[in-house]
C-alpha cells in the first residue's frame, strides 16, 4: 500500500478541521478528495506532505519522495525554469553527487517534454502563462521519481482546454511512473477523467467513499448534492 | 451576570486587555523564534554547510547595494556633528580636538550604529519582504516539500554574507563619516585639515576598532536572522506580507540598539 492514512486528526484553534479520517491508495492508483471550501482538502495534503504535524493518527507512505503540486504551482520566482525544476536535484546531497550540469540538462529537457513546454528553460515564472506554470510544477514535482504524488487543486483557475491538459498529465504520470497519487478537486471533470476513487469531506470527516461511476448515481445526500451543484441538502456554505 | 460578562467582553478595557496579552504572546513567540533559528543558522554554519556562490550574491546585495544610502547617512551624521562642535570648539581653544572627537565618536557609536539603521531599511526589510512573498506564495512550502531546508537554502547564506559585509560597510562609512567631518570642520570653523587629522590619532585605539568591527559582526548576523525570522513567520496575503516587513525593521532597531547598550556596559562602562 503507497499511501496509508489511519484516523487523522488535526485541530487548529480548538476546532477539528480533520476528525478521524482514513483511507488508503495503492500504488498507480488516484484518489480525489472533494468537499467544500475549508472541509479540510487541503490540511490531508500538507499532513501527509509533513508540511505541517498531525495531532493524532497515523500517516504511511512508500520509500521515496512525496511529491506536491501545489494549487498556485509555488515555483520559485526568482529562478528560472531549468533551475526550478532541477532545484532538488541541484540543492539535495544525494543527487547533487549524482548528476552532473550535463546530465541535469537532459533530465530537466526530459521532464519539460513529458509536460509540453520543450525549450522554455531559461524562462522565468512571471514569462509564463498560468497553466505553463502548473505545468512545469508538475516536472519539478516528478524530477526526482517520487513514489507519491500529491496534486492540490490542479485545474482551478485554467481554462477548460489546460484542464483538459492537466488531467491527461495526471494520467500519464500515473501510468509511467506507478505512483500513488492524490487529487483535491472542485470540479468533476476532473474526477471523471483521472480518479479510480473518491473520498468526499465536509466539516473534517469522510461523508463518502466510492468510484466516479458510484459518485454519480448515489443516493449519499452529500454525494448528489455535490455532484448536482445543489443549495438544498446536508452540507450548508453557511455552516463553514 | 451574563449580561455583565457579555458588557465587560465589549468593554475597551477588556480589548485592551488582549490587545496587551496578544503583544506579549506575540513578543515570546518571536523572541523564541529568533533563538531557534539563530541555532538552527549557526548549526549549518560551523558544519561549514554553506553555498558560497549564494554567500557571493548576498554579499553584493548587502553591501554593494546598501553602500550609497549607509555611506550618506554615516557622513551626513558626521558631518552634523562637526558642524554643532568644530565652530564651538575652536573658539574655546580647543581646535586640536576636534579630530580626535569626531573620530571617537564615528568610531565607537555613529559609524556602526548608523551603518545598522541604513543596512535595516535598506536590507533587512526587502529580505524580510522577499522571504514573507516566498511564504504567503507558498514557496517555502514547495521547498520543504521538495525536502531542501528553507533555513540551509535561505538563512544561511543571507546570515554569513550579513557577518562578512556589514564590517566591510562600517570600515567605507567610518572612513567616509571622518573625511565628511574634516570637510564640515574646515568650512564652518577654517580648521585646517592637518590639525584635524592630527588629532584623528589621538582618538582612534585600537580597542575602539575591535569592538566596532565587533559589533558590526553582531549587528551583520543580527539584521540578517531577525529579517528572514520575520519574514518566514508571515502569513496570509499582501498585508501579511506588510506586517512581516515593518516587523523585520522594528525588532532589528530593537536588537541593534539592545546590543549596542551591551557592549557599551561591557566595554567603556
Amino acid at each position: 500500500m503507497s499511501i496509508t492514512v489511519k484516523n487523522l486528526v488535526k485541530i487548529f484553534d480548538n476546532k477539528k478541521v480533520i476528525d478521524d479520517v482514513s483511507f488508503s491508495v495503492k500504488d498507480g492508483e488516484v484518489l480525489a478528495v472533494v468537499g467544500f471550501s475549508g472541509s479540510g482538502k487541503s490540511t490531508i495534503l500538507k499532513l501527509i506532505c509533513n508540511l505541517i504535524n498531525l495531532d493524532r493518527g497515523e500517516i504511511e507512505t512508500s520509500l521515496g519522495d512525496v511529491a506536491m503540486v501545489f494549487q498556485y504551482s509555488a515555483l520559485f520566482d526568482s529562478l528560472n525554469v531549468f533551475d526550478n525544476i532541477a532545484f532538488a536535484l541541484k540543492e539535495r546531497k544525494e543527487f547533487r553527487k549524482k548528476f552532473n550540469q550535463e546530465q541535469l540538462e537532459q533530465i530537466v529537457a526530459q521532464k519539460l517534454k513529458l509536460v509540453g513546454l520543450e525549450g522554455i528553460e531559461r524562462k522565468f515564472p512571471s514569462e509564463l502563462s498560468g497553466g505553463m506554470q502548473k505545468r512545469v510544477s508538475f516536472a519539478r514535482a516528478i524530477v526526482t521519481e517520487p513514489k507519491t504524488i500529491l496534486y492540490d487543486e490542479p485545474t482551478s483557475g485554467l481554462d477548460p482546454i489546460s484542464s483538459t491538459l492537466i488531467e491527461d498529465y495526471i494520467v500519464r504520470v500515473k501510468e509511467e511512473t506507478q505512483a500513488a497519487s492524490i487529487v483535491v478537486t472542485h470540479q468533476m471533470s476532473t474526477i471523471q477523467r483521472t480518479a479510480d476513487k473518491v473520498i468526499m469531506l465536509y466539516q473534517g470527516q469522510i461523508v463518502f467513499k466510492g468510484t466516479p461511476k458510484e459518485m454519480l448515481s448515489s443516493s449519499n445526500d452529500y454525494a448528489r448534492q455535490f455532484v448536482s451543484a445543489s443549495l438544498d441538502g446536508p452540507m450548508q456554505m453557511l455552516a463553514e | 451576570m451574563r449580561n455583565f460578562r457579555l458588557y465587560f467582553k465589549q468593554s475597551a478595557t477588556y480589548q485592551l486587555y488582549l490587545l496587551f496579552t496578544r503583544q506579549v504572546n506575540d513578543f515570546f513567540t518571536t523572541l523564541g523564534d529568533i533563538t531557534k533559528k539563530t541555532a538552527d543558522v549557526f548549526s549549518y554554519i560551523f558544519k561549514f554547510e554553506i553555498d558560497r556562490k549564494a554567500v557571493l550574491e548576498q554579499s553584493a546585495r548587502f553591501g554593494v547595494s546598501s553602500l550609497p544610502i549607509t555611506l550618506s547617512i554615516v557622513g551626513m551624521s558626521a558631518i552634523i556633528v562637526s558642524m554643532q562642535v568644530a565652530g564651538e570648539m575652536v573658539k574655546q581653544g580647543a581646535g586640536n580636538y576636534v579630530g580626535q572627537l569626531v573620530t571617537m565618536l564615528i568610531v565607537r557609536e555613529d559609524g556602526v550604529i548608523m551603518s545598522g539603521f541604513a543596512i535595516i531599511s535598506m536590507i533587512g526589510s526587502s529580505l524580510a519582504a522577499e522571504i514573507a512573498t516566498m511564504r504567503v506564495t507558498e514557496q517555502i512550502d514547495a521547498m520543504k516539500a521538495l525536502k531542501v531546508d528553507p533555513i540551509k537554502y535561505l538563512f544561511v547564506p543571507r546570515v554569513v554574507s550579513g557577518i562578512i559585509m556589514m564590517p566591510l560597510v562600517v570600515i567605507v562609512a567610518s572612513v567616509v563619516g571622518v573625511l565628511g567631518g574634516a570637510v564640515a570642520s574646515s568650512i564652518v570653523s577654517g580648521l585646517s585639515y592637518r590639525a584635524f587629522f592630527e588629532s584623528v590619532w589621538y582618538g582612534l585605539y585600537m580597542k575602539d576598532i575591535q569592538v566596532c568591527l565587533a559589533k558590526a559582526v553582531v549587528f551583520g548576523a543580527t539584521i540578517a536572522i531577525v529579517s528572514c525570522t520575520c519574514g518566514y513567520n508571515a502569513k496570509g496575503g499582501a498585508k501579511g506580507v506588510g506586517i512581516a516587513t515593518t516587523k523585520a525593521v522594528v525588532w532589528s532597531f530593537v536588537a541593534i540598539a539592545i546590543w549596542d547598550l551591551l557592549f557599551a556596559a561591557a566595554f567603556f562602562f
